[in-house]
């Protein structure tokens, strides 16, 4: 299987999409260019020409979800790799990740029981 | 097993795409107005063709030409390791279900470079939006794939499918196909999902600032993904190219029609969820009934 060809068709797959694009950027611009008038290239804001910067410290209400996520990502990282070899261990597999994922659980529960699973 | 396959597959599978995805452009009209008009996307494209361009002043330049192309690239390449029939994936990878999950995690990157690039409060609201759903529908998502590696033993998409022969997956693992099912539309912000671009509120979310050729990319982009969605959904959970008389592929591309136009008809009778409220459900109910569903697997596997 110690193939990298293989991985070739995915980097052409990338490259067609590039060139896809690239070409359809050529016959959009060859269709005629934008006339610049003012305040056309405002960003969406509902009419408003003196538009604020975006680019501001933004809160993201759900960083204790973001925590959670990382901690369950590392899990699955593990679990595929167990997947595969699961039925060939049998009970002692099932045991194995049946500890850690129930650690991990209790975790998902504490956080729970603490009120950080509601809207913040 | 073969590595790659030969040109006529290779083309086979592009022509069979392309056309998926066409047909499914015609569905998503078909969903909102309720009547199939076979020629409008070509209407619509070339309405988005001469449409004039406007690109936002202080945009971040990398970003914003970014996102459309990494759309694409992302709802396109997963199928790349999908099979259509026993003979025609483009790629067996030995990581094949890790490596969908992997090419699917892009859309989550290219939505938030989207909406961060335009330097507008309404975008970057429906990018963060998008983040806050990735955090949502992810979990259940890699859990319910993980069962259906379990019961292959192996990740190779071709050997999933032959795994589920006498009995399909969405019948072994109900709870999983569920899931994935939600997470699907979630991850393909479909209704009721739609909220990171919101057509009718924040003028268009994440894709407010995109207007011609770079509009039309991410609408393809957005039906390359539900079109992989649903081949996903067909090889994982239905069976992929098993069923009786028809050739293998005819009947990978009835299911995979199938299961999108049910993506689209769905969100008809469901009213929009807001993202807090996904990420409150999937933590406290979804992750621990994945969780559930892989114990179920599990066991029934060792009886």
């Amino acid at each position: 299987m110690a193939n990298d060809s293989r991985y070739l068709l995915l980097l052409g797959m990338l490259a067609c999409t590039g060139a896809f694009a690239g070409l359809l950027y050529l016959v959009k611009s060859s269709l005629g260019q934008p006339v610049a008038e003012p305040g056309k290239d405002v960003p969406a804001e509902s009419g408003r020409l003196a538009v604020p910067p975006a680019w501001v410290r933004y809160h993201v209400h759900y960083y204790g979800f973001a925590l959670l996520f990382l901690c369950f990502d590392m899990e699955m990282a593990f679990m595929y790799p167990w997947a595969v070899v699961y039925k060939e261990l049998g009970i002692t597999a099932l045991l194995d990740m049946g500890v850690f994922l129930l650690i991990l659980f209790l975790g998902l529960v504490y956080t729970w029981n603490q009120g950080g699973l509601k809207r913040q | 097993m073969e590595n790659s396959a030969t040109l006529p597959t290779t083309l086979l599978v592009v022509l069979l795409f392309a056309g998926g995805v066409y047909a499914l452009a015609v569905l998503e009209y078909w969903s909102v107005a309720g009547r199939l008009a076979w020629a409008r996307p070509v209407r619509l494209a070339l309405k988005l063709l001469a449409r004039e361009e406007i690109r936002p002043r202080q945009r971040d330049a990398v970003f914003y030409e970014t996102a459309p192309v990494l759309l694409l690239a992302a709802g396109t390449l997963a199928a790349a390791v999908l099979p259509w029939s026993a003979s025609a994936p483009l790629l067996s990878l030995a990581t094949g279900a890790l490596f969908v999950n992997a090419a699917f995690a892009y859309v989550m990157v290219a939505l938030v470079l989207g909406g961060w690039s335009s330097n507008g409060a309404y975008a970057m609201i429906g990018g963060w939006r998008f983040l806050g759903q990735l955090l949502a529908y992810s979990m259940p998502m890699v859990m319910a794939l993980t069962a259906t590696v379990m019961r292959a033993e192996s990740m190779v998409p071709v050997r999933i499918v032959l795994s589920q022969r006498g009995l399909w997956n969405i019948v072994y693992q109900p709870v999983g196909f569920g899931l994935f099912y939600l997470a699907a539309l979630a991850l393909a912000f479909l209704p009721p999902f739609d909220l990171p671009v919101a057509a009718g509120e924040l003028a268009g979310g994440a894709w407010a600032d995109f207007t011609g050729a770079r509009r039309l990319l991410l609408r393809l982009g957005r039906l390359s993904l539900v079109m992989s969605l649903a081949v996903t959904i067909t090889v994982f959970y239905l069976g992929g190219w098993q069923g009786p008389g028809l050739p293998g592929v005819v009947w990978t591309l009835l299911k995979t029609l199938l299961v999108a136009a049910s993506f689209f008809g769905v969100g008809r009778y469901v009213s929009r969820v807001r993202y807090d409220l996904m990420l409150e459900w999937s933590w406290k109910y979804a992750t621990p009934a994945a969780l559930f569903n892989i114990l179920w697997v599990g066991i029934l596997l060792l009886l």
